[in-house]
């Protein structure tokens, strides 16, 4: 008996007309409420935060006049509708939120500048934790309960509680600082440099990853293990190691897919401390110190990047999920409705 | 100028200010270093790292350090400090004042030229300052200045209503560099996207929001210099890094060290460690408006209360100067020595105390910005200070945009800020702390005080000498007495390099003169 | 059909009856190691932190500016801070200080989180679909401009903390708790009780929710972790609780100018927020053994 779904995936059937045209109508149904939700979210929260971002620009010294020009110059002082409806059309017509009020570069520029480095180190954490877990998972799960099941379960949430400044700089002082493997920080300019300034950030950033992933997936092979098709299989002449890869992972592992798509969502806006630890110039110093600027088109322009990278993220996850789960392929009746 | 950055670590302190390192006063034609043996290696690329970036260069418009210290590398202006503060001659070779001082006439140096060859002239020089103060920037000339023309024979001769002494040390500042007229033909916009100046560097390549690459000014006026063929302003915002890379040697010095590494890194046959008097002025300032605080012996008795060698040592590692006085010893008639500052007295902190209104005690707040983690431990060694005199003190540490939206609003009780000069002279500084009319109302606080006013303005009419020096002891002792601020400490300027990198010279103002600069193959 | 150890919650076997009874809980509880190596760990620090005033051999605020930066010794076994102040008081304090802020900020998101999750799950409709666009808005929304602004807008303390985790942490619980309703809003017990007459709230509460609390109260475990991992980050950048209260994050910051050559005033503060983690962790894993649950 086929194991009833505990967790749903979206239904991504080809029945009906225009199926790609409806999936894609589906999928901004998606997107656009959410990148108006953060759009006007993070323009508003901005603006009930205490600051000016002309005395920040110029500082504590500066004499009134300067400032007050300032904040004419850039556009401070208009009412908040007009100023919200001049950043509504510039988003719409130019794809940008606007200049930067410190750097005076559009922040499209910025962030097309800044966003491979910390996209490379998620997608670099994320292969580095896949890798870790997987093979973590399912030894955990073939030896149930046995020494090696207990301290596949223990061992990694000791990185759960480390933060993630703490491994970081922890990583820094053995592999770069006394074993000089890796640089201490920043990117490099040699073109093998990028990837070797990356290897550490992304370790350490797996150190939050891998505990909740090898949990879901140990979880999710332990309930397909014990399914009656396993049995049908390993009786059928399978090897242990075909039935595993083949057959038990690929039904494992989707509710684990989804999860971490939510954890690389976490990670996209998130990248903001691993930066700061390793001397990166990435996405997330950019935002933070645009927050501490209070440069509100940068903070608005990543936010709604992050938004929709997030998004489409999702999107592309549930698709894979979709794809991989057989009983949607079969167009098998089994999912139960859409997830979030 | 003020540094617009979050920074976690406090502010960089140096060894005290009596064996500062003075490397190289760097005259105007000379270019023999005072302290290396070595001879200066020309070429290579120096790689200095910063936590912050350069947004802008238009120099009139800008005040913060992160852009200053880049400006001042294309731009000069017609005298320039070394770094003792003195004034020399720099872009003019002489200068002249009339003895009613009213007149100055500066004359230019000969076979000057920008960067692009051009020659410099009297008409550049007019321009220059005449677009300064037309723009009214963050940091303005103040002089009272009626004319600034073309004299005879390249000279250029300033016209002012009343005599004004600190006139030198203003136009010695990066904001009063001087450029081409009409922007060499271009528009402002991309004259400055792509200055030109007589400065020993040139820029080469500029990311606003990252790195900034210079090379050498093959037509700069030193002979020689700059030693450097490149010069890179590497964005490493966390001073952690910055320290880790130089030790590391992935960059080749950094314009910030955390106090509490600089032993270490002295230490360090592969790092060395350049140290330069400031002028800043860690204070704790009060809100005379506050009902507490309006009350002097209030004020005195916190002063009383604060050991301030104490401080000193355990927040810089004894690399900022105890501060017992308002103007530090890198300005000109600092009473650094003089003793006015109320000393560490507990026993006379609670009889001030008993003489106020308060006797038993009060609670208020202290305001600091966050972080800054040097700044938090002041706050709460102060904290715990002032509890054993029975003063209750709740430390609120905000974001630095939020602290500055409040002490400008004056909403606070107590703060802990930096007081810094822009400039040699004392008067800005004082100025700025103790004039009620100033836009900053004696540096927020409020402080009014009728003969302190008076003797400003007695100050900025004295030439130079006896008598203006003791206008200026005068003022800082009434202001150790009246305590609207209690200055802590002097923090230094310290940078750090590799042992490759020579004769990096510091200015008092936290600038580097990477003109003197070479690095040893 | 799924049986042993380790299934998941299905509709065909609820972790919990109809009565909200699990059987052989108490059972599986006992027999679990981890989770009582995790209540043992987790009750030592509870016990610890309640008792940091006793035992804190100093008052954690005593300054000694002349010996700072000792290390471990028989007067101060973990050393002295900068200031001179006694760092195992510190520890202790802010033991108390970290754990109480972390459960604290925890609550709230649970309670929202469930509470959503259950009504998206049960009613389904529109007013599934406008909170799964919340949740979906929420999750895309970078973390920190939340928190950092939440922070800087409510001013210093602890305050700022709450308010952000109560905005964005209540999603996870949400998601699951959502599933597990709609999953068993077919079950044939629960339309008997409405086809008996109750209402749907009394359905939800008395019914629906002892099904779906086990999973929410593993995730909870977890979710305080990561609070308390965030605060400690927090302070890291100098966002956290506000000077002079002990907080192993700003204990952290504050050595990290040190951390190559006085290594311990980072590490052990360090060390005390992993054992915490992985105490959690046990009492979450175990806790997810006895119920059943993934």
């Amino acid at each position: 008996m086929t194991p009833a779904p505990a967790r749903e995936t979206t239904a991504v059937r080809s029945t009906g007309a225009y199926p790609v045209l409806r999936a894609a109508a589906r999928a901004l149904a998606r997107v656009v409420p959410v990148a108006v939700g953060v759009v006007l979210a993070v323009f508003f929260l901005l603006r009930l935060v205490p600051g000016d971002p002309a005395r920040m620009i110029l500082g504590e010294r500066a004499t009134p006049e300067s400032v007050a020009a300032l904040r004419t110059r850039l556009g401070l002082d208009l009412p908040l509708p007009q100023q919200f409806a001049d950043f509504a059309v510039r988003l719409l017509t130019h794809g940008d939120t606007g200049d930067s009020l410190v750097y005076g570069t559009s922040t499209r520029a910025l962030i097309l500048e800044r966003a491979p480095v910390s996209l490379g180190i998620v997608a670099l954490a994320v292969a580095v934790s896949v890798l870790v877990a997987v093979p973590l998972a399912v030894t955990a799960a073939r030896h149930r309960d046995g020494i090696v099941d207990h301290l596949v379960r223990v061992i990694p949430t000791i990185g759960l509680g480390m933060p993630l400044f703490w491994v970081g700089l922890l990583l820094i002082i053995v592999f770069a600082v006394t074993l000089r493997w890796f640089p201490v920080g920043g990117i490099g300019t040699t073109p093998l440099d990028p990837l070797r300034s990356l290897v550490l950030p992304a370790v350490a950033v797996s150190f939050g990853l891998v505990p909740p992933l090898v949990r879901s997936l140990r979880a999710q092979l332990l309930e397909v293990m014990s399914a009656d098709f396993v049995t049908t299989l390993t009786a059928a002449g399978l090897s242990e190691r075909r039935v595993t890869y083949g057959h038990v992972l690929r039904n494992a592992a989707l509710p684990t897919l989804t999860l971490l798509s939510v954890y690389v969502a976490s990670l996209i806006g998130g990248t903001l401390v691993v930066e700061k630890v390793f001397g990166i110039n990435g996405l997330g110093s950019l935002l933070f110190n645009a927050i501490g600027n209070r440069d509100f088109p940068v903070v608005q322009g990543i936010a709604l990047y992050c938004a929709v990278l997030v998004v489409v993220v999702s999107l592309v996850v549930d698709v894979l999920v979709a794809w991989i789960d057989p009983r949607t392929r079969r167009g098998a009746s089994g999912s139960t409705g859409r997830s979030w | 100028m003020s540094r617009p950055h979050l920074r976690r670590l406090g502010r960089l302190a140096p060894l005290a200010l009596a064996t500062a390192l003075v490397l190289s006063g760097c005259a105007a034609d000379s270019g023999s270093p005072a302290t290396d043996d070595a001879s200066p290696q020309p070429g290579g690329t120096l790689t200095f790292g910063r936590v912050a970036s350069v947004t802008s260069f238009d120099l009139n418009n800008e005040i913060t350090a992160n852009n200053a210290f880049a400006i001042d590398k294309v731009f000069e202006p017609l005298v320039a400090f070394d770094s003792t503060g003195t004034i020399e001659p720099w872009l003019a070779s002489d200068y002249a004042i009339s003895d009613d001082g009213l007149t100055y006439t500066f004359t230019l140096r000969d076979g000057v030229t920008f960067s692009d060859g051009t020659a410099v002239t009297p008409a550049d020089v007019v321009f220059s300052l005449q677009r300064h103060r037309q723009v009214e920037g963050p940091l303005p000339l103040e002089a009272p200045i009626t004319d600034i023309a073309e004299g005879t024979e390249g000279t250029v001769v300033i016209t002012l209503s009343a005599p004004y002494t600190p006139l030198l040390s203003e136009l010695s500042g990066f904001s009063n560099g001087i450029f081409p007229a009409d922007f060499g033909g271009k528009t402002e916009q991309e004259f400055f996207a792509a200055p030109v100046g007589t400065g020993p560097f040139v820029v080469s390549a500029w990311d606003p929001a990252g790195d900034l690459t210079f090379t050498a000014n093959k037509n700069y006026w030193q002979e020689g210099k700059p030693y450097v063929d490149e010069l890179v302003y590497k964005l490493i915002p966390d001073d952690t890094q910055l320290l880790q890379q130089l030790q590391a040697g992935q960059i080749d010095a950094i314009d910030e060290v955390p106090p509490a590494n600089v032993a270490d890194l002295q230490a360090n046959d592969a790092t060395r460690v350049v140290t330069q008097g400031s002028w800043e002025i860690e204070q704790v300032f009060f809100n005379t408006q506050d009902p507490h605080f309006a009350d002097v012996n209030v004020r005195q008795a916190i002063a009383h209360a604060l050991d301030r060698d104490g401080i000193t040592a355990a927040t810089t590692f004894d690399t900022a100067q105890k501060a017992d006085a308002l103007i530090p010893p890198t300005i000109e008639y600092s009473a650094a020595d003089a003793g006015y500052a109320l000393d560490h007295d507990l026993d006379a902190a609670k009889t001030a105390l008993a003489a106020s209104a308060y006797p038993d005690g009060f609670d208020t707040t202290l305001l600091i910005a966050s972080g800054n983690s040097q700044r938090a431990q002041e706050a709460q060694i102060i904290q715990s200070a002032l509890a054993e005199i029975g003063i209750t003190v709740e430390i609120e540490s905000i974001d630095i945009a939020a602290f500055r939206q409040r002490f400008f609003a004056y909403d606070f009780d107590l703060m802990i800020n930096s007081g810094q000069s822009d400039a040699p002279d004392p008067d800005g500084l004082v100025s700025f702390q103790a004039d009620p009319e100033g836009f900053s109302q004696s540096y927020w606080t409020h402080y009014t005080n009728d003969r302190v006013t008076a003797l400003l303005e007695e100050g900025r009419t004295t030439p130079d000498g006896d008598a203006r020096k003791d206008i200026y002891l005068e003022i800082q002792q009434i202001l150790a007495n009246d305590v609207p601020y209690i200055p802590l400490f002097y923090p230094s300027n310290v940078k750090a390099s590799t042992s490759a990198v020579h004769d990096l010279t510091v200015l008092p103002n936290g600038s580097v003169r990477f003109q003197d600069a070479w690095i040893q193959k | 059909m799924v049986s042993g150890a380790g299934a998941t919650v299905t509709p065909d076997a609820p972790a919990a009856t109809v009565h909200g009874r699990t059987p052989g809980f108490w059972r599986r509880a006992a027999a679990s190691p981890t989770l009582i190596a995790g209540a043992l760990l987790c009750g030592l620090l509870v016990v610890v932190a309640i008792l940091a005033p006793v035992l804190a051999p100093y008052d954690p605020s005593a300054q000694n500016l002349t010996g700072g930066l000792l290390p471990p010794s028989p007067e101060h076994w973990f050393g002295t801070d900068q200031l001179g102040r006694d760092i195992l008081s510190r520890m202790l304090f802010a033991a108390q200080v970290d754990l109480r802020i972390a459960v604290l900020a925890a609550a709230t998101p649970f309670v929202v989180g469930v509470a959503l999750g259950l009504v998206a799950g049960y009613v389904g409709g529109w007013v599934d679909a406008v909170v799964g666009r919340l949740v979906d808005t929420v999750i895309a929304f970078p973390f920190y401009v939340i928190v950092i602004a939440l922070v800087f807008a409510l001013g210093a303390g602890e305050t700022g903390i709450y308010v952000a985790f109560a905005l964005v942490g209540w999603v996870g619980y949400a998601r699951v708790v959502r599933g597990v309703t709609r999953s068993l809003r077919g079950a044939g017990w629960v339309e008997a009780a409405r086809g008996g007459g109750l209402g749907r709230a009394r359905v939800l509460w008395r019914h629906v929710l002892p099904h779906v609390l086990p999973q929410a109260v593993v995730l909870l475990m977890t979710e305080i972790l990561l609070i308390m991992v965030a605060v400690v980050t927090l302070g890291y950048l100098g966002l956290g609780v506000q000077p002079p209260t002990p907080d192993w994050g700003a204990m952290i910051a504050d050595g990290q100018a040190f951390v190559t050559t006085k290594w311990w005033i980072s590490a052990i503060p360090g060390l005390a927020v992993v054992s915490t983690g992985v105490a959690l962790s046990l009492v979450g894993d175990g806790l997810a053994d006895a119920w059943r649950v993934k």
